[in-house]
């Protein structure tokens, strides 16, 4: 049972990582982007050849992997994601959907269509109760949190995120006090790419890596955003690790059922809270 | 306030010839089996053309449906009646139960909301055909379908075959014109521009969206049942949740809220995706691109574009300035 | 100061203003007043930069700035402050005004002390969320904001709208304080207000200019005015 619980909060973890990007990319320009988790997928590709090319030092090749999204994602909002402002919604998601088939089909080009795999990085496990739990599982979890604290505080306390969330209640406001928000908001979408990545970085190790892994964690994410409520942190964060539980619970009863499950409580949520977009 | 999508010109009985004769003419440059499934394509993409152009809902699982009528063709040969119209009429009144009873929920939702629902049920229908009703649907391997002889109706044949989709085809875009030109027609398009305001007349928008999504729905199921029996096999790729993105190519190109254009934009997609892999390895990508400038640039579709074009033409030899409405309400 | 030229603005189809013409000189406080939807809202969303017009000109200090972005407009000093009375919900009113400041660069104290000495009563809501005030403190706290920096241009969309009268009361007080240090263009239907502190009236009606009334003794008369509302 403990072991459900880890494994569900590290899912829940990597679910947060990812969401947190999609959350707050609609919360702030009303833009739903299908092509999220392309980052995710680069920056999984981007790790699997970091690491050959490091000869084996996970940590470092993870956090280049992490930046090597940075300028991808820049141009991804700067050519398409910037014109989709205040367009139906869509036409972003057709936009957006469109640079990720052409994003996994340059993945497909490069690295090919074969499942790569990977093994768990620290690979020890921790004696809990006489039970192995895997370290690189909990650590996941301990990251997360730590980055929850982080954008807490970065949403609190500092002036760009004050701003950001002065914009997510009145965007002409902030405008006619001077500050072009769409700035901002270029670095919100930047930082939540690369939060994605930080996700499929970390998750690469414990899943099976191909290049449509992004849609199918992208479905996840969209549900765990839904459940939780656009550009709400705190909402995400609880529905993500919630969203997490509920497939490692399911996976323990219905080893296939798990991401079925996920989206019949995404339709529960949205028979009782429909969202007005 | 006049509407602004207006159902296509009404070309009446020649507008069937010209269909008729399109796909035979196409038949002998391609083949007569090939030409039968892009007209299939073409009866769902008309399905989801009445969902998305008329409606203005963008869904991106209605693959679940035309799945559905598949299965659901295929297993009443399998398992109860090798009769073929039977079984196509299983396969759309399944597709059309399901409608009904995910409808009343979907049906609530819009925009996002709206597609991604959608999708989720695509991707649960087709988790459960691969997995837990693996006794039933074979699973991955999915099943050979073959149906029995009525008559002369050989379904195996493959001109009869090809006989018979056309007269399907020509039958649904009858039917989908004579609804769209209908006042429950203008009920539809009077929702995509404005449901508020429709509400606020007192209609019951609700019924109406639920209606077309069971209509769009069994629609779907048609093409599916004839999937099946054009390929006397069903697995589960007729449920894919990628393949979504082939019907709303189609519509975009060819111009959504057009049934000529749901034609138009069938054919292309299909002659796109069935010829192109072969010159370019990267089709996909093509794809996305071509996506991305129809969504930049050609919003009306290709065809909308051109229609808009002869417009204009048209337009300069009239006279004038357009007339401007009168003041807004702020 | 500020010069509008025939100007038009439509959304989408549907035209809106059609050639409007005003000017503004400096110093002076000009109202504008007029029925709901004569396009008042209309003409300061347009004037901000919020609305692009289909046609004509607007000319501020000698400068056209019709193609120009509120955010460019803030740091000439043109100040909005919109109908709707938004504030910054989840801040609190302490870091609205921090927001105000950023722009104009100017220390956050130096901004909190300017704006308490308009309005001492906000140095108790300080630390409150903006979006738990009452529609009165809201506007004070709108107008604070819209002080911020360097203003010369304040466009003020209704505010006394929805007040109670003793808040009415301390925005006239604001206002009169104001009065020859920053031009401004005021939306209202309150005449009281208009009487009171109007240097020029302009009266529109259905998109167009109906009347102006650019001298001080005429504004007096607000039985004339009342039909216009």
């Amino acid at each position: 049972m403990i072991y459900t619980i880890v494994y569900g909060f590290s899912i829940g973890a990597i679910l947060y990582f990812i969401s947190i990007g999609l959350s707050l990319t609609f919360g702030t320009m009303r833009v739903i982007n299908f092509a999220h988790t392309l980052t995710y997928t680069i920056g999984v590709y981007a790790l699997i050849t970091l690491v050959a090319f490091l000869q084996g030092y996970f940590v470092l090749a993870a956090i280049l992997a992490v930046f090597v999204v940075i300028p991808i994602s820049y141009v991804i909002e700067r050519f398409i994601i910037r014109r989709l402002y205040g367009e139906s919604l869509d036409y972003t998601f057709i936009a957006t959907f469109a640079v990720s088939l052409i994003g996994v089909d340059v993945i497909k080009w490069i690295w090919g269509v074969n499942p790569y795999p990977m093994k768990d990085p620290i690979g020890e496990y921790l004696m809990f109760w006489g039970l192995s739990l895997p370290i690189y599982r909990i650590l996941i979890v301990i990251i997360a949190i730590l980055l929850f604290v982080a954008l807490n505080f970065f949403f609190k306390k500092t002036i760009v995120g004050k701003i950001v969330v002065a914009a997510l209640d009145d965007k002409d406001g902030v405008r006619c006090l001077g500050i072009n928000v769409d700035k901002y908001f270029s670095i919100v979408f930047i930082l939540g790419s690369a939060l994605a990545a930080l996700g499929g970085v970390l998750y690469a190790p414990i899943s099976s890596i191909h290049p449509y892994m992004g849609l199918s964690i992208l479905l996840l994410s969209f549900a765990v955003v839904i459940v939780g409520g656009m550009g709400n942190l705190k909402g995400t964060f609880i529905s993500a690790f919630a969203l997490g539980m509920v497939m490692s619970i399911t996976a323990r009863y219905w080893s296939q059922g798990a991401e079925t499950m996920v989206f019949i409580v995404m339709a529960i949520v949205l028979i009782f809270k429909p969202i007005d977009i | 306030m006049p509407l602004k999508n207006a159902p296509a010109k009404d070309y009446g009985a020649i507008g069937f010839l010209v269909i008729a004769s399109g796909f035979l003419l196409i038949t002998p440059i391609l083949s007569t089996h090939r030409v039968t499934d892009f007209m299939i394509f073409c009866i769902f993409a008309m399905s989801f053309d009445l969902l998305y152009g008329y409606m203005g809902r963008l869904s991106f699982g209605h693959m679940l449906f035309l799945g559905t009528g598949a299965y659901g063709a295929g297993l009443f040969i399998k398992y109860i009646n090798g009769n073929p119209l039977l079984a196509i009429l299983v396969g759309i009144a399944v597709a059309g139960l399901l409608g009904m009873l995910l409808g009343l929920i979907i049906v609530r939702t819009t925009g996002a909301c709206f597609a991604l629902i959608n999708l989720a049920f695509n991707h649960i229908g087709f988790f459960l055909v691969l997995s837990p009703l693996r006794e039933i649907t074979r699973g991955e391997d999915g099943f050979g379908v073959s149906a029995s002889k009525l008559g002369f109706l050989n379904l195996g044949s493959r001109p009869i075959m090809f006989g018979f989709v056309l007269l399907c085809l020509l039958l649904v875009f009858y039917f989908l014109k004579r609804l769209i030109s209908s006042p429950y027609g203008i009920m539809i398009r009077s929702i995509k521009e404005d449901e508020t305001r429709v509400r606020f007349l007192g209609y019951n928008t609700y019924l109406y969206k639920w209606l077309t999504f069971v209509l769009a729905g069994s629609i779907a199921g048609l093409a599916g049942a004839l999937t099946a029996l054009n390929y006397n096999y069903v697995n589960p790729n007729a449920m894919d949740v990628n393949s979504n993105v082939g019907v709303v190519f189609a519509c975009l190109i060819g111009g959504a809220g057009n049934l000529y254009g749901a034609l138009i934009g069938g054919v292309t997609y299909m002659i796109i995706s069935n010829f192109l892999p072969i010159y370019i390895h990267r089709w996909e990508m093509f794809l996305g691109f071509s996506l991305l400038i129809i969504t930049f640039r050609f919003r009306k579709g290709v065809w909308g574009y051109f229609q808009g074009v002869w417009e204009n033409i048209v337009k300069k030899k009239v006279i004038g300035k357009p007339i401007e409405e009168g003041v807004a309400d702020l | 100061m500020l010069e509008i030229k025939n100007l038009d603005v439509a959304y989408g189809h549907a035209k809106v203003l059609h050639d409007i013409s005003l000017k503004i000189e400096k110093g002076q406080m000009a109202f504008l007043i007029g029925r709901n939807g004569a396009g008042k809202t209309t003409l300061l969303k347009t004037i901000i930069g919020l609305l692009k017009p289909k046609k004509g000109s607007i000319t501020y200090q000698g400068n056209a700035i019709s193609n120009l972005s509120p955010e460019e407009l803030y740091l000439r000093g043109l100040r909005y402050v919109a109908q709707e009375k938004k504030v910054f919900g989840n801040l609190t009113v302490r870091e609205n005004i921090e927001i105000a400041a950023y722009a104009s660069r100017e220390p956050i104290d130096r901004t909190l002390e300017k704006v308490m000495s308009i309005y001492p009563k906000l140095k108790d809501f300080l630390k409150t969320k903006a979006g738990q005030l009452s529609g009165g403190q809201r506007q004070i706290l709108l107008v604070g904001r819209a002080l911020v920096g360097d203003p010369k241009l304040l466009l003020i969309d209704e505010p006394t709208q929805g007040l109670a009268a003793i808040v009415i009361e301390d925005i006239v007080k604001i206002l009169s304080g104001l009065k020859d240090k920053v031009s401004a263009v005021i939306v209202e239907q309150n005449l009281a207000m208009v009487k009171l502190l109007a240097d020029r009236v302009h009266i529109l009606k259905e998109g167009k200019v109906a009347r102006e009334i650019m001298d001080k003794s005429e504004i007096s008369d607000t039985r004339g005015l009342e039909e216009y509302l």
